[in-house]
């Protein structure tokens, strides 16, 4: 790397390019900020899918001004999808090869005030859309396709052998919390950054799309108002039935894109009632307990690469392909919890109010701070000692009642299911799922009048908690008849 | 290349065609070794001692009393780690520096409080001074040597020497003066103010660049910090660097003769810098509006950011400094601005202006025209500007 500036930086710093504010721009972005020394800002309009003018301000160093520049000339005037593929590498050849030692950030930044601005724009486009949940269902021309890209491994592989399947592919990360790793600052790894970088260097256009809103509404305050009610959420679930297919739908209607696909390990079977949801080839890996309410007609434009992979492969073929994985963060339980502890999670929100300890036949046995300390199935931190291990059999919110009782009192033989995702017809149910890490038990199939799907299972299963998901097989196991939620159990 | 103007002395100054010509003997078929005994060895010896008798003059201390380094740096380094090994025989583990010294003072004090010495950290006010009472309380009776600088190499605040000087002498305490900056700028005179020790620089003063003196008051004990052949008188061994130390002397010489026009030359372009610069809005004078060396100004510019203002100019044709030349690669505040209660955001605003001996009245007025170009587009390219 060269210690001094090229001709070419200090020719953009003198005569910058594209400078000021648009007076009406449709979309607006702002990277870094003062305390790091340096600031970009991208203002954009985007009209019939092109970039027609792009304008800029930099408070920085030399190579943050040029770089701004330089990016400004490189997009004007390019569609929409060529824009969002310049990368870092494009800013630096235009700035004559590589910066002094220590001022690559300045690509970084003006490539994300760019890119904040495209992710302003979308927001713009989608309005109450990416707030409220996107229905629409356009599907666009030809072998194309929006990835979702996480920055992890599974994602950047789909992505890769979406392209090297001859689709044109455009990459999309959703941002969903504020709990991302240094999402606040500019000089630090951040998903958004790591995965816009992977999907460049395979030459493909990214996209952001902001969905705190939504995911807040979706699946946070679910999360939370789950555990008042004293039910056990999946917020994975409650993402895939509302956030992520919706986004990534969104965006390739807006791009005039058909498929999206995502890095999920499941298949799309086709039957006669149209694409159903199966198991993957990696059936350690299977994904399709959480990804049942994708609804049918979303499913039906879905492509998910990797289910035909075992993921020893997906890592081998990132490995050959090359692919920046350094950062690929085996999927959490929570995303949004990253310590785990999802009951301080639930505390902050909610406060709780103590309440008693039963048995079965309601002798008060203790007292406990709250029900959403709670989950059926829990042994741990009941505090009510007793002979035999005492687990926590059901919660009652408005009682503010905790019941406890033996291991055996948790078994289950029946499983009330409702809102319902349907992809094949109910006569085809033979087994059900109903924990994440469970295995299907086998069962027959009752609809009730009032919508409720009743399940009598061959065996007993061990702590059925309301919330969770039910999931039924067909009777090869391979395919998802229905999904559903647990509305309530019995013996 | 287009006609540039030079406009960081404080950096490093332009070597004085006097001062080449007196070094060109000494590097064109010289070959005399000051420590040999035969002819060659000796006109090398007396070359020397007249640069010594040169320097010695500038600051008004006797031959015997100045001692050749290999710059700035190496003085200041000598002077601390010389006094800290003198005194710690005494039980002394205790020094007093001034938080805006340069990093060559610094940087050593760091390694001493490393190696467990307690550093008490001098504070500056906002215009960079030290304060005299505050200083009177953190000296002890095992406090092994204080240093403050005579001027500031960022800001350009000259610091009341004397005032200090007889607090540290009632107390008995040892003072180093960093004199880089002020020798040659400044009048400074050892009999008069009773420093210690005084590191001062060749390239600073007109001279050549790796030549440097260290001022050692008849009766201060030293260690020694480099060993060998035991030059200078045992203090800083090694073969003298004869036209270096030839060069020094002659710009010592020349630094004397010229001192009073140098500095009331220097004052006017500095003063014609400081109205025009500080009549544009959102720029202000950092250091002491009056006790400030003659040819420095230092300007915080509001919205800029200074290495992109410094290329700007350069680009225009003027050379000036982003804050301390040495603090400014690795985009760290300068621990002078924020010393001085400066933030971190305000001292990544903050450049250097510094003239010299041979700039003209032209000059300084076509680069404030090109301050207001390079300050005004900066202004409108950033996004912390309210137009």
């Amino acid at each position: 790397m060269p210690e001094t500036y090229s001709p070419e930086v200090i020719e953009h710093l003198v005569r910058p390019r594209n400078v000021g504010d648009l007076p009406e721009p449709n979309g607006l972005g702002e990277s870094g900020d003062a305390a790091c020394g340096d600031i970009a800002r991208f203002s954009i309009r985007i009209e019939d899918d092109a970039l027609r003018d792009a304008r800029y301000k930099v408070y920085g160093c030399a190579a943050c001004i040029a770089a701004g520049s330089a990016l400004s000339e490189l997009v004007n005037g390019k569609t929409l999808l060529e824009a969002a593929r310049v990368s870092k590498e494009d800013i630096k050849d235009a700035l004559g090869g590589p910066l002094p030692v220590g001022k690559e950030h300045a690509l970084t930044l003006v490539l994300d005030a760019l890119h904040k601005a495209f992710e302003d724009y979308w927001n713009r486009e989608a309005g109450a859309l990416l707030v409220e949940g996107y229905g629409g269902n356009v599907a666009g021309r030809g072998k194309t396709v929006v990835a979702a890209m996480s920055g992890g491994v599974d994602s950047a592989v789909t992505a890769l052998l979406l392209k090297e399947a001859g689709y044109e592919v455009a990459a999309v990360t959703f941002r969903l919390h504020d709990g991302e790793k240094g999402s606040r600052s500019c000089c630090s790894p951040d998903t958004v950054l790591f995965a816009r970088d992977t999907a460049h260097r395979m030459g493909l256009p990214h996209f952001t799309l902001n969905l705190k809103d939504l995911f807040q509404k979706r699946v946070m305050r679910d999360f939370v108002g789950s555990y008042e009610r004293g039910r056990t959420p999946n917020p994975c679930v409650a993402c895939n039935a509302h956030v992520k297919f919706h986004a990534a739908a969104f965006l390739a209607d807006g791009l005039g894109f058909r498929h999206v696909a995502t890095g999920h390990y499941a298949r799309v079977a086709e039957s006669p009632e149209g694409p159903a949801l199966a198991r993957p080839k990696d059936a350690t890996k299977d994904q399709t307990y959480v990804l049942w309410p994708i609804p049918k007609e979303l499913l039906a434009r879905t492509v998910f690469p990797l289910g035909d992979y075992e993921k020893t492969e997906v890592r081998r073929i990132a490995e050959d392909r090359g692919l920046a994985v350094a950062y690929t963060p085996e999927s959490q339980d929570i995303c949004f919890i990253p310590d785990g502890n999802y009951r301080k999670f639930v505390r902050k929100q909610v406060a709780a109010e103590p309440g008693e300890v039963v048995d079965g036949s309601g002798n008060v046995l203790g007292r406990h701070a709250g029900v959403v300390d709670f989950t059926v199935g829990q042994r741990r931190g009941i505090g009510v000692s007793a002979n035999t291990p005492l687990y926590v059999t059901e919660v009652r919110p408005r009682s503010k009642q905790v019941v406890v009782g033996r291991r055996k009192e948790l078994e289950v033989l029946e499983v009330g299911v409702r809102d319902i995702n349907w992809f094949l017809s109910p006569e085809e149910a033979r087994s059900v799922q109903v924990r994440y890490n469970g295995s299907p038990v086998e069962c027959e199939v009752e609809e009730l009048e009032d919508g409720e799907l009743v399940a009598r299972l061959a065996e007993p299963v061990m702590g059925v908690a309301p919330g969770q998901s039910a999931v039924f097989y067909s009777g090869d196991g391979e395919r998802v008849v229905a999904g559903g939620v647990v509305a309530r159990s019995g013996s | 290349m287009e006609q540039r103007v030079y406009l960081d002395h404080a950096a490093t100054t332009p070597l004085d065609e006097r001062v080449l010509a007196a070094m060109l003997p000494h590097l064109e078929g010289r070959r005399g070794n000051p420590s040999s005994l035969h002819a060659s060895g000796a006109a090398a010896r007396e070359a020397i001692e007249e640069a010594r008798e040169s320097v010695a003059a500038l600051i008004g201390a006797s031959a015997g009393e100045v001692f050749f380094t290999s710059g700035g740096t190496e003085a200041d380094n000598l002077a601390l780690l010389g006094l800290a090994g003198a005194a710690e025989d005494s039980g002394k583990r205790h020094i007093v520096v001034s938080q805006i010294e340069h990093a060559a003072v610094r940087e050593t004090a760091r390694h001493l409080e490393s190696s467990g010495w307690e550093v008490f950290w001098l504070a500056v006010d906002a215009d960079g001074l030290v304060d005299l009472d505050e200083l009177a309380v953190a000296l002890r009776p095992d406090t092994a040597f204080a240093a403050v600088m005579w001027a500031n190499n960022e800001v350009g605040t000259v610091q009341p020497m004397r005032e200090l000087a007889e607090t540290c002498a009632e107390r008995g305490v040892p003072l180093h003066a960093d004199a880089v900056q002020a020798a040659g700028r400044a009048p400074i005179d050892v009999e008069r103010i009773s420093v210690a020790t005084l590191a001062l620089s060749g390239h600073k003063l007109y001279g050549p660049q790796g030549a440097g003196a260290l001022y050692v008051r008849g009766g201060v004990s030293l260690d020694s910090v480099v060993f060998g052949g035991g030059q200078e008188k045992g203090l800083r061994s090694g073969t003298e660097n004869v036209a270096g130390i030839v060069g020094l002397g002659a710009a010592a010489r020349r630094a004397r003769e010229k001192l009073d026009e140098r500095v009331r030359r220097e004052t006017g372009l500095r003063d014609r810098i400081i109205a025009g610069a500080t009549a544009l809005p959102g720029v202000s004078l950092n250091g002491h509006p009056e006790r400030r060396l003659s040819n420095s100004v230092h300007l915080t510019v509001e919205g800029v950011e200074a290495e992109s203002l410094v290329l700007f100019l350069d680009a225009l044709g003027y050379e000036v400094g982003s804050g301390s030349a040495c603090a400014s690669a690795g985009h760290k505040a300068s621990p002078v601005l924020l010393a001085m209660g400066q933030g971190e955001h305000e001292a990544f605003s903050a450049v250097r202006i510094s003239v010299g001996k041979d700039n003209t009245v032209q000059e300084i007025d076509s680069f404030l025209e090109a301050f207001s170009t390079a300050t005004t587009q900066l202004r409108e390219l950033s996004p912390l500007t309210k137009i």
